[in-house]
């Protein structure tokens, strides 16, 4: 117990330490990237034996608190700096710290000869440090720090190659859009200090003195009977709604999404690790840790539902239209954590963190195997200009497929189990419209897979400029190893097909200390409507791009325009979200901006200092021609001023 | 005796004198002798209401007065010697080149 304390210190400290060394003292670039790697893995080790340790414990007292010291202590507003371990955050750090490890190894290869990979390192393990204090955090507090802390890396490893006007723009993009999100994260701190007292989630216990959580006084201010019977059902509902805004910043729900399509500006492994597998989960992780908060609101729960569900459709209709291989993939996320969140919102925690999980595998992966194909054809990521490379990258060709179908939903793997978990959910508690929404959108996961699989491997080379290539071992060997994560993931969390079968649900078995709720049911049918639409969607997705190949070209239409007409137009530029936000927010602000510049600035500000000058000016020039230097004319004015005085004296002053 | 109010006549006489001389006259000589003549004719004034009311006081006031005529005096007229062999003229009027 006192052992598992220091391991929880050791896990995000070792990665700052990586991060510290590799901003002050290393200059090469092997050292930073072993260094960098290093650290992570052993903060993975030490994050597996703290979940062994963890799971040596009685299922009830499987939460382990560690309070460093009092990090606010202002009159009753007491925030301890203090991590803590539960199962829900085992599953979370052995995600970020394994895929975040492979990431760091592939990095190697894939960020070989940059000139600023020193700088990259040390960013990467900057952003493991602050999600591991995002997950590991005690209080809100510091889940906030990390939950700033991975934004402010995000914003740097975007703009990391900040030479591109793109990856700039792309950068404050992300960082501004985040902020709305952040915004209403702090004001649900306040709101929850507010009315809990405490910003802890569980109680704490600090120099003798144990402080509440607010996550167990829950039901205490529901059962409160001050102001009319609603208030407490407001006070919940406002809370969880401004988190849920939160979540949808930093999860890239509707309508805060448009920051992720461009953060595929940054290097390739940063979108793996950063804006596939694990930052962008920090919302769905939010939401689970503060579960008992939602379920107190069904007006939010019905929000969080809706959103997911609505973002999941709308994202996997523009994941369908896109040329960036890369873009692809950021819908497909966007599509993928719209799932989660919808099963958050229906209440279905287990499966969002199940679906989280397999996720940050599969998805890693496939953003990894992306970026080893844009190694490989000399940083190409227009689809138009690849074709045929399974020939000539088969490592990458195999693992890509093996992370397509488990994006597509293809049994065994491990897309499938925790898809079908959310979906059986939907229908267990009745959610048709967002079953519909929510399978609708897993065919549509499907089809587009096939068509990049079908648009980037199959066919000829449509680009004769590059020679395509298999990337180096360095990077080939993590692709394997999230493969087979990917293949063997869905064991985690198996439906109970038969009474004493092992392995089954054992994810939601684990997670009940932390997240209270039945396994899901398995629907036979749903399952294999699921898989058989999969596979034929993708088989379909595949069949069109396979054989109208000679087609794909740059400034043609794609092959599929003919069967939606204009509808392609819109789901290629997502609905148009991002030139809503244009039309509506950055033009307005902009304007006001040049008249600021322009108008306001010039005559109001410059003709205030100037009108104070120039009165000045015409005043002195008034008064010069007093001073004539005729020496008998003040003869006179100083007389006549004598005079008056008298005057004044003789009338008044008598 | 002599009313006080004769004494105090004549000063003001004296006074109005040296102005209109002041203001009047262009020849910084004379301008001098017009400024002479008000201080004395503040003078006249002081050591009448002295009398009058029997104290010292004002006679005391009338030292200083002289006093300071003197000082300024002196310092007046080498004023006008350089300004004299500068400008080779004693009109005041002709001495205003230092204006806005």
């Amino acid at each position: 117990m006192v052992a598992l304390t220091w391991l929880l210190w050791l896990m995000p400290l070792l990665p700052l330490l990586g991060f510290l060394l590799n901003l002050f003292v290393i200059r090469q670039e092997r050292a930073a990237g072993l260094l960098a790697s290093a650290m992570v893995v052993a903060s993975f080790v030490v994050a597996l034996v703290a979940a062994v340790g963890l799971a040596g414990l009685p299922e009830e007292g499987r939460r382990i608190m560690s309070v460093g010291w009092a990090w606010i202590s202002a009159g009753t507003f007491q925030v301890p700096f203090g991590l803590m371990f539960d199962p829900l955050t085992a599953v979370m750090a052995l995600l970020v710290t394994g895929v975040g490890a492979l990431i760091h190894i592939y990095s190697i290869g894939y960020m070989r000869g940059d000139p600023r990979v020193v700088r990259y390192f040390a960013y990467l393990n900057l952003f493991i440090t602050m999600m591991l204090f995002l997950v590991m955090g005690n209080n809100l507090l510091v889940v906030f720090l990390g939950w700033e802390g991975v934004g402010l890396c995000s914003f740097l490893l975007i703009g990391f190659w900040f030479e591109r006007k793109v990856a700039a723009d792309a950068a404050v993009k992300a960082f501004v859009v985040n902020r709305i999100g952040d915004a209403a994260f702090i004001l649900a701190m306040l709101a929850v200090f507010a009315n809990f007292g405490t910003l802890n989630f569980y109680p704490v216990e600090l120099g003798g003195v144990t402080q509440p959580g607010f996550l167990e006084r829950v039901p205490e201010i529901l059962g409160l009977t001050f102001g009319p019977s609603w208030q407490p059902i407001l006070v919940v509902t406002g809370i969880t709604f401004l988190l849920l805004i939160g979540a949808a910043g930093k999860s890239a729900q509707f309508p805060l999404f448009v920051w992720l399509p461009d953060a595929m500006a940054g290097p390739t492994p940063v979108s793996a690790l950063i804006h596939a597998a694990t930052m962008v989960t920090a919302g769905v992780y939010m939401m689970a840790r503060t579960e008992a908060l939602f379920v107190a609101s069904q007006a939010t729960q019905g929000w969080v539902m809706w959103v997911g569900a609505l973002t999941a459709l709308l994202a996997g209709t523009a994941a369908l239209a896109q040329w960036d291989i890369k873009r692809v993939l950021a819908y497909s996320t966007i599509s993928q954590l719209g799932f989660m969140v919808a099963a958050c919102g229906m209440g279905a925690y287990g499966a969002a963190i199940f679906h989280l999980l397999t996720h940050g595998l599969f998805k890693a992966l496939l953003f990894l195997a992306a970026g080893s194909v844009i190694h490989g054809t000399n940083d190409t990521q227009d689809m138009r200009r690849m074709g045929g490379l399974r020939k000539a990258m088969p490592t990458t060709f195999l693992t890509y497929m093996v992370g397509a179908l488990a994006l597509a939903g293809v049994v065994p793997l491990a897309g499938f189990w925790s898809k079908d978990e959310i979906l059986a959910h939907a229908l267990a508690f009745g959610n048709w419209p967002q079953l519909i929404l929510l399978f609708l959108t897993s065919l549509l996961t499907a089809f587009y897979m096939g068509r990049q699989v079908a648009l980037v491997f199959y066919g000829e080379q449509r680009d004769p400029h590059y020679h395509a290539h298999e990337s180096g071992r360095v990077m080939t060997v993590p692709l394997i190893v999230l493969a087979v994560g990917t293949i063997f993931g869905g064991l985690l969390n198996l439906p109970a097909f038969f009474p004493g079968q092992p392995l089954a649900h054992w994810l939601t078995d684990w997670l009940r200390p932390v997240l209270a709720e039945e396994p899901g049911s398995f629907n036979f049918w749903l399952a294999a409507l699921a898989t058989l639409g999969a596979v034929g969607m993708g088989y379909l997705g595949w069949r069109i791009y396979t054989r109208s190949a000679a087609r794909v070209k740059v400034g043609a239409k794609d092959p599929a325009y003919r069967f939606t007409g204009d509808i392609w137009d819109g789901m290629e530029e997502a609905w148009y979200v991002d030139a809503a936000y244009s039309r509506f927010v950055v033009q307005p602000i902009r304007g006001l901006a040049s008249f600021l510049a322009r108008v306001f600035d010039p005559q109001g500000i410059d003709g205030l200092v100037m009108g104070v000058a120039r009165l000045v000016g015409v005043a002195g020039a008034g008064v010069r021609t007093l001073q004539s230097g005729y020496v008998r004319t003040y003869a006179l004015i100083f007389t006549l001023g004598a005079l008056l005085v008298l005057g004044f004296m003789l009338v008044f002053t008598r | 005796m002599v009313p006080t109010s004769y004494y105090i006549l004549l000063s003001a006489a004296l006074f109005i004198l040296g102005v209109l001389g002041v203001l009047l006259r262009r020849n910084a000589i004379v301008v001098f002798m017009s400024v002479e003549l008000m201080l004395n004719a503040a003078n006249l004034a002081l050591v009448a209401f002295a009398r009058q009311r029997l104290s010292v006081d004002g006679q005391v006031l009338v030292f200083f007065v002289i006093t300071v005529a003197a000082a300024e005096v002196a310092v007046g007229l080498a004023l006008l010697v350089a300004i004299f062999r500068t400008k080779q003229t004693a009109d005041v009027d002709e001495v205003s080149t230092l204006r806005g």
